[in-house]
């Protein structure tokens, strides 16, 4: 079936429009959102397009593909736990927590929706998830903060996105903290221990926070490290108890050492506080930790295959779209070129 | 800590006998280390797979299947972290807790030393916490992210460092960033003494079960349906794919050419196409390569009329198929290649520690197997980091076990002391406690 030469563009940003519209679904919306109130040439304010958009057809198509990569059988398969042979050990009785474990069903998206939903109520109610555990939430905040803050970060965007993450990996240590408390609230023998968090936490000496307060007053006052200074102390013959310096003699001079051409830049190494707040910042969450398309990736078109042979997709198929590499690859795929659409 | 010192020497001593367990998604390296000796890991596979006679392997017996076509799985982990414990459960009682267990031990005489990954939920980190002590009841337990432990090997020794025999062994190692390629993803993580740098730890969804499901959508399109072989599938990746290190000039070589034409690279196979021979499930159960013979499909024919093989010529299969770990975006994965996904990791830490870092790479994993995936890495990675760092990319003799050893030294190590939980102070304070000093590691003091 023909679809009137209209193409489906499933961007980012959505824009509201008169008429109707493809609206993702990301939860709960407004009914004043559905009605847009300015009609004036809204279809010409549509956001650029860039090279790696598609469209909601493909974008279909692909993550229908990549869930189908992501399966253990082709087939649903109910494998049961074959009987035991003689001689295994007798059942003994389970615990509640182990007989809830065993008999559980859930899957990992299972989980992972559960630990999202748990995040999303901890941003919801924070005033709630901050006061229930003030006290233990607090020493998480300096030390996610201090990376961005100190340390000589290589590129704008890339900073930019560890202040979100160490914001967001914050966040989730209050929400860890709160589950934690419900399940000790729901143990049947709550033994608070002496302190059970000054025994979990490492040791922060009290010298850190000095350093962070200093630079978050004058951020200005201390602009990029330049070589001369801070390189000078810094430099790799240090006082560093965490990495120490290399303890052989260095290797014998050279006449061309000083010569400004050979000279090699040494970065300036970070400081042991640096260090020991990057060595000490929790984890991110399952999500955070997964690597996304940065600017350089979403610059360049994605290369395109031959669907039938593997080798460049140089041609279209008119019909579908499908990517072929040349005229007999082409007469292959039209043998059972579907168009049904939205496949 | 003093406090937890102070029962542990009221209660029972350290366990002298320690399982060291790498739990993967599709094998479990397991062994134990008592005192100074060591046994060397088994490699167990960790499913329940079904034959086409319905019978069910659990774990081990799998060495008994003969016929592995149409082989189902029931796998307990789930991207990389144990999800269904009632078939990780029969695993394990097979395989170490049952009077006839091939390696058996008395949890409550032991103690765990249990590899996870990077990043895990904590609902999942607390179900295992509590199985362990609940459930199989054993003295001490240490769950500690699996790249970290190989920190513990002597990484100068995988990467050939000249040294004089006298230089003592950093163990743990300074610094070292490693690549663990596994079978549900690869994880990037720099460690720092042991430390790793959790603010920099980056995951790719490319795994060894994405490139084999990769290979047997390929096959199933160019040759013949395979999509329920996925052990025979798995066995073909593992015996014929590498990593490219000139995907243009290979792909180049591996086209037929246009209509009519027939190149001279694709008749006689250019070094690239191989045959294999299928297991036919009677006679042969495991397939074979061969080289290509360029004689062209008729000659094949008459062979194959006679032997009756079924036999797969594979071409550009063999290095599209890892082509995912470097560029995820061939089949629309919005995820940065595995170069990139190092530079993302490195970007979040400061410059000072990239030279360090670059010059110790180390690729764990099954997927590190793969010919030319250190040699691909170093390429990709010299393109994007300043001229003068030196990068240094290395993978030890077995990268499958590699975690397993590290591990090993870690169960021998003080460390193992100060991060250990024996069952009393699991029973004392309870799960939130143990799963907060999982987290909070070994803190910076050396």
């Amino acid at each position: 079936m023909n679809n009137f030469g209209v193409i489906e563009i499933a961007s980012t940003t959505t824009k509201n429009t008169p008429g109707w519209a493809y609206v993702p679904d990301t939860g709960p919306a407004l009914p004043a959102a559905l009605q847009p109130t300015n009609r004036k040439r809204a279809a010409r304010n549509q956001p650029a397009l860039s090279l790696s958009d598609l469209s909601a057809r493909e974008e279909n198509k692909i993550r229908k593909d990549l869930e189908a990569l992501d399966r253990d059988n082709h087939r649903d398969a109910n494998i049961a736990i074959p009987p035991r042979p003689a001689g295994s050990k007798a059942q003994n009785k389970h615990t509640p927590n182990v007989r809830k474990i065993l008999q559980s069903q859930k899957t990992f998206a299972n989980h992972l929706d559960d630990y999202q939903a748990m995040l999303a109520l901890a941003e919801s109610n924070p005033a709630a998830a901050a006061a229930m555990n003030a006290a233990q939430a607090k020493p998480s905040t300096p030390t996610a903060a201090t990376p961005k803050s100190a340390s000589p970060a290589p590129a704008a965007p890339s900073a930019a996105g560890a202040s979100k993450r160490s914001a967001a990996a914050a966040k989730r240590a209050a929400a860890k903290e709160k589950q934690e408390q419900e399940k000790k609230k729901a143990r049947p023998t709550p033994k608070p221990g002496p302190e059970p968090e000054a025994e979990a936490e490492p040791p922060r000496p009290q010298e850190q926070d000095d350093v962070e307060m200093t630079d978050a007053n004058n951020p200005d006052a201390q602009p990029a490290p330049t070589p001369n200074t801070e390189a000078a102390l810094q430099s790799y013959p240090r006082e560093s108890l965490i990495l120490p310096a290399y303890a052989k003699p260095p290797p014998q001079a050279h006449p061309g050492d000083a010569d400004p051409l050979l000279a090699s830049y040494i970065p300036p190494f970070p400081t042991d506080d640096e260090l020991r707040a990057l060595m000490t910042a929790p984890p991110l969450s399952y999500l955070e930790a997964r690597a996304t398309w940065g600017e350089e990736e979403r610059r360049y078109p994605v290369r395109v295959f031959c669907a039938v042979c593997g080798y460049w997709g140089r041609v279209k198929c008119m019909k579908c779209g499908t990517r072929v590499c040349a005229l007999e690859c082409l007469e292959a795929h039209k043998e059972e070129c579907v168009t049904r659409y939205g496949l | 800590m003093s406090s937890s010192r102070k029962s542990r020497a009221a209660g029972l001593p350290a366990p002298s006998t320690t399982l060291v367990l790498d739990n993967g998604a599709d094998t479990i390296k397991a062994g134990f280390v008592t005192g100074d000796t060591t046994d060397g890991p088994r490699v167990i596979p960790n499913y329940l797979a079904r034959d086409r006679h319905r019978k069910t392997y659990v774990g081990s017996e799998l060495e008994k299947c003969r016929d592995f076509g149409e082989l189902a799985f029931r796998r307990p982990v789930e991207k990389g972290f144990v999800v269904s414990w009632d078939a990780q459960k029969e695993i394990w009682d097979r395989e170490f807790f049952d009077d006839k267990a091939p390696q058996r031990c008395d949890p409550s005489e032991t103690r765990l030393v249990l590899a996870e990954q990077p990043n895990g939920l904590p609902a999942l980190q607390t179900h295992c916490d509590q199985m362990v002590f609940e459930e199989f009841g054993f003295a001490s337990y240490y769950r500690g992210i699996g790249p970290a432990f190989n920190a513990y090997q002597d990484i100068q020794a995988i990467f050939q460092t000249p040294r004089s025999p006298d230089t003592p062994v950093d163990v743990p190692a300074e610094v070292i960033l490693l690549i663990d390629s596994g079978y549900s993803h690869t994880t990037v993580t720099p460690i720092v003494q042991g430390r790793p740098l959790h603010q920099a730890i980056r995951r790719l969804d490319v795994g060894g079960r994405l490139m084999t499901n990769y290979l047997t959508r390929l096959l199933s399109v160019r040759h013949f349906d395979m999509r329920n072989e996925t052990f025979i599938a798995n066995e073909m990746k593992e015996a014929v794919c590498y990593v490219s290190l000139d995907f243009k000039g290979d792909l180049e070589k591996t086209w037929k050419g246009t209509r009519g034409e027939r190149r001279e690279d694709y008749l006689t196979g250019a070094g690239i196409a191989k045959d294999y021979v299928l297991p036919d499930s009677h006679t042969t159960f495991h397939g074979v390569v061969r080289e290509y013979e360029p004689g062209g499909d008729s000659s094949r024919a008459r062979k194959a009329a006679v032997a009756t093989e079924d036999v797969l010529t594979l071409r550009n299969e063999r290095f599209v198929v890892p082509e995912l770990l470097f560029s995820p975006s061939d089949i629309g994965m919005r995820q940065p290649g595995l170069a990139d996904l190092v530079m993302q990791s490195l970007s979040a830490l400061p410059i000072g520690l990239w030279p360090g870092l670059l010059a110790n790479i180390v690729v764990v994993g099954g997927n590190a197997r793969l010919s030319n995936f250190i040699q691909r890495l170093q390429m990709e990675l010299l393109e994007r980091v300043p001229d003068e760092c030196v990068v240094r990319v290395a993978r030890p003799e077995d990268p499958v076990v590699s975690t397993w050893l590290g591990a090993a030294k870690f169960a021998k190590h003080e460390h193992v002391e100060r991060l250990a939980v024996t069952k009393q102070e699991y029973d004392e304070h309870g799960a939130g406690w143990v799963a907060r000093k999982f987290a909070a590691g070994l803190g910076v003091d050396a």
